[in-house]
């Protein structure tokens, strides 16, 4: 406070009012080192101290007057004309000045502004996504239950395809792959009596293909092709992540307490209607063509397929609709990009994905099961 | 003014003392308003409560009393707290509703307009009991020389009378305005108090309906000669137009400006027949409001409330397209770098450019709409100044006599006048 002795023991005139009644009466007003002194001639001077002033209004360069009270005596307020005193009180009691009172109720605000801001560039940056994060803290049960409801309500009016021998080639298949993706996770794969060409990643590494698949396939290898690009998004929990994202908490924290009601009725419709981004499908892509790679299947019917499948229907994506595999075209890495990995994973030695019988076993797997719903083609090609 | 007549001479003690009002132009407005408007950006809103906490405290310092100021000691964290209380027990609970009825029954089932028609009436009672308990949390946190305002009565029998007599309104042409306004403003005289001194309403609502049956007449007229007129005009305007003539084309197209000019003229006597109505309602209610032997006299005038009025206009107008113009600049700028320092990725330029005005664009919204209220600080020290400057308190009163209020100050502040943003100030 030395620093503003130049500003101590001038004196001011002023008017004070004791808060008890509304009358006021001139007194002469004091600045020193303690606070202000308020002399007024019977009484003893009253000192308030710097720290525990208020003013009504916040002190600026402009203020031609000051209007002073003081916590300790509430009511009392003491008014001094003149730009000098609130100058002076300025520099005595910063705390008062507008800048400092602004400051002091915005910073929290501020801090907190900023905080937010700064959480949104990391999420934005790092590419995390919430719902991602959400999803791999999904304990293994729940997402396990996830998918079972996920199966059970895209199969609703279809049957499942249980050809012993068929589902025998099946099981030798995904053991093959599962085996390739260095995870130790159980896949499991079910193939629908749905005319449909297509193939779906669901909740707790579940695949579901269709019998639409199985027919549109001209060789085991693009089969495996298609098995491990869903493998792909099930490993990345992708299923898992957008059912998050289009649910919300809601079906997150039901399955957690255990339950399978509401929220999760049309979980099936729901993971139909989704489509991943092309980065999701880029991701998928390089585990499939790594899991071929290391299972020792060519990757060649891989790419095969989905080129075959963007040019029968024009487009990339086109009729085959949302979801699964229909999704992936639809938000393609051009297949000529997909192309490229396959041949940039070079050359190596592979064996077929299924031997011819259990190829042959396989395409019979819904023969059993539907003898009469033989309505495939591209008419049918299409969910509802 | 040398007020000191309560000094320790031996004159027999006078009945009271004449308290000038006056009004201090507040210095400074500006750089408050632009202080203010930054705070706002940065805290994302937020600080809006402070801010406004500020400007009234310049405000009510601005207004004078014997010379002495007048305190405001509300903070900007009661405001932000009665926000909050509001937010939850009245705004969520209405939302919340709303929504459900909607997923219970259909979109377009009679429910939901029943539902839609019980909020409104229920906005309408509301907005009733949040202008009193706003005016409760204003009087409570005003004082000066240390003593408090109060209005010691409560806000339900105001809302009531606001709510009923607001339906009235259709029912009865308009014609109950004049005393429902003096009813209400009444209600709140009657139970303001400086410190334990009583305000009181004496008057009725007489003097107010032959302005009024004025104001009435008066738009019915405008509104008849407005539509009378575009008649005449536009059927000439189309005759003329008809005729395979230049010379009446062009004719035609001068009887259209003319036209829009006379809407224009009518609107803005229409303007001011409702400024001129309101300077005597307030007027009114000056010369009716006493506080112990002194009584309230308003000299306001109609061209004087509408010269404040549009020229406070153009005053948050220009403010607006300032700070417009600034943001559409600086978006610009935002959107020009990120797309010259986008990364090397699978996005190309325009790719980037675009992702980035997406981020900037919802910014330059929230930018615009905060932008209103720039030089509302302005426009407010403008309007309070007017009324003050036209405002006097003649009479005497006895300030010895006047204690402390014995009313319980509240924690809380007018969270439901500003959810439906009632107050002025």
């Amino acid at each position: 406070m030395s620093m503003h002795s130049d500003l101590f023991h001038q004196r001011f005139e002023a008017r004070f009012s004791d808060g008890r009644t509304a009358r006021s009466r001139e007194v002469t007003v004091e600045l020193n080192e303690r606070g202000i002194a308020i002399l007024h001639q019977p009484d003893e001077p009253l000192i308030w101290p710097y720290g525990a002033l208020a003013t009504a209004e916040p002190l600026t360069d402009h203020a031609i007057d000051a209007l002073v009270t003081y916590s300790y005596q509430p009511g009392a307020t003491l008014f001094v004309q003149g730009p000098r005193f609130a100058r002076a009180l300025a520099k005595l009691a910063p705390q008062l000045t507008a800048s400092a009172e602004r400051w002091r109720s915005a910073s929290p605000w501020l801090w907190g502004a900023a905080a937010t801001i700064a959480l949104g560039c990391i999420v934005w940056l790092a590419e995390l996504s919430p719902a991602r994060t959400i999803a791999a803290l999904l304990p293994d049960k729940a997402r396990a239950a996830m998918g079972r409801q996920a199966v059970a309500s895209m199969s609703e009016g279809r049957a499942f395809c249980d050809d012993t021998t068929g589902t025998k080639a099946l099981g030798k298949l995904t053991q093959r792959l599962a085996t390739a993706t260095q995870i130790d996770r159980p896949f499991k794969v079910v193939v629908i009596d749905w005319g449909l060409v297509n193939a779906f990643a669901t909740p707790g590494e579940n695949v579901v293909l269709t019998r639409g698949l199985l027919e549109a396939a001209e060789g085991p290898d693009e089969i495996a092709g298609v098995l491990a690009h869903e493998m792909g998004h099930g490993i990345e929990l992708h299923p898992e992540t957008g059912l998050v994202r289009a649910m919300g908490l809601a079906a997150a924290t039901e399955l957690l307490m255990g339950g399978s009601g509401g929220a999760l009725g049309n979980i099936g419709i729901v993971l139909l209607q989704l489509s991943y981004s092309r980065e999701a499908e880029g991701q998928a892509d390089d585990h499939a063509i790594s899991i071929l790679r290391a299972a020792r299947v060519s990757s060649r019917g891989f790419a095969q397929f989905f080129e075959r499948m963007s040019k029968r229907d024009g487009t990339p994506g086109g009729s085959l609709g949302k979801g699964g595999l229909g999704g992936m075209l639809s938000s393609h890495p051009e297949t000529g990009e997909r192309l490229a990995k396959v041949h940039a994973a070079g050359g190596y030695d592979a064996t077929p994905a299924l031997t011819k019988a259990d190829w042959t076993a396989l395409q019979g797997i819904c023969a059993s099961t539907s003898p009469d719903d033989r309505q495939s083609g591209p008419a049918a090609d299409k969910p509802q | 003014m040398d007020t000191q007549t309560t000094g320790p001479t031996s004159s027999p003690p006078a009945p009271g003392i004449r308290l000038d009002l006056s009004w201090l132009p507040p210095i400074g407005m500006i750089g408050l308003s632009v202080a203010n408007f930054v705070y706002r950006l940065l805290t994302l809103g937020i600080y809006d409560f402070w801010a406004r906490t500020e400007v009234r405290k310049r405000l009510w310092s601005a207004i004078r009393l014997d010379g002495e100021p007048l305190v405001y000691t509300g903070t900007g964290k009661e405001l932000f707290l009665g926000f909050l209380i509001v937010f939850g027990v009245v705004l969520l609970p209405i939302l919340f509703v709303s929504v459900a009825v909607v997923l219970i029954f259909s979109p377009n089932s009679p429910a939901v307009t029943v539902l839609n028609v019980l909020i409104y009436l229920a906005i309408i009672f509301l907005f009733g009991l949040g202008m009193y308990r706003a005016q409760r949390y204003r009087l409570l946190r005003t004082s000066w020389r240390g003593i408090r305002g109060s209005l010691e009565g409560r806000s339900l029998p105001y809302a009531t009378t606001y709510f009923l007599t607001m339906l009235l309104i259709p029912v009865t042409l308009g014609w109950i305005i004049p005393w429902r306004t003096t009813k209400l403003q009444a209600m709140i005289t009657n139970d303001a108090r400086f410190g334990s001194e009583p305000f009181a309403f004496r008057g009725t609502s007489g003097p107010l309906y032959a302005p009024f049956a004025l104001l009435w007449f008066g738009v019915i007229a405008l509104s008849f000669l407005a539509s009378l007129i575009s008649v005449v005009a536009g059927s000439l305007a189309a005759h003329l137009m008809g005729e395979e003539n230049l010379g009446s084309a062009a004719r035609a197209q001068v009887l259209y400006l003319g036209l829009i000019a006379g809407f224009g003229l009518a609107y803005l006597l229409y303007l001011f027949m409702s400024a001129w109505y309101r300077a005597r309602t307030i007027n009114h209610f000056a010369d009716c409001t006493y506080i112990d032997n002194a009584r309230f006299n308003g000299r306001l005038t109609g061209a004087g409330l509408l010269w404040i009025d549009l020229t406070n206009l153009a005053i948050l107008a220009a403010g607006t397209l300032i700070v417009i113009a600034l943001a559409a600049v600086i978006g610009v700028l935002f959107v020009t770098i990120a797309g010259t320092i986008a990364p090397e990725s699978t996005l190309t330029t325009e790719e980037f450019t675009a992702y980035a005005a997406t981020i900037a664009a919802p910014l330059l919204v929230f930018i615009a709409v905060l932008s209103f209220t720039l030089l509302l600080p302005v426009t407010q020290a403008r309007s309070m100044g007017y009324l003050i400057n036209n405002l006097s308190l003649d009479g005497t009163l006895d300030v010895d006599k006047i204690r402390q209020s014995s009313a319980d100050p509240m924690a809380t502040g007018e969270g439901l006048a500003q959810a439906f943003d009632v107050d002025a100030f």
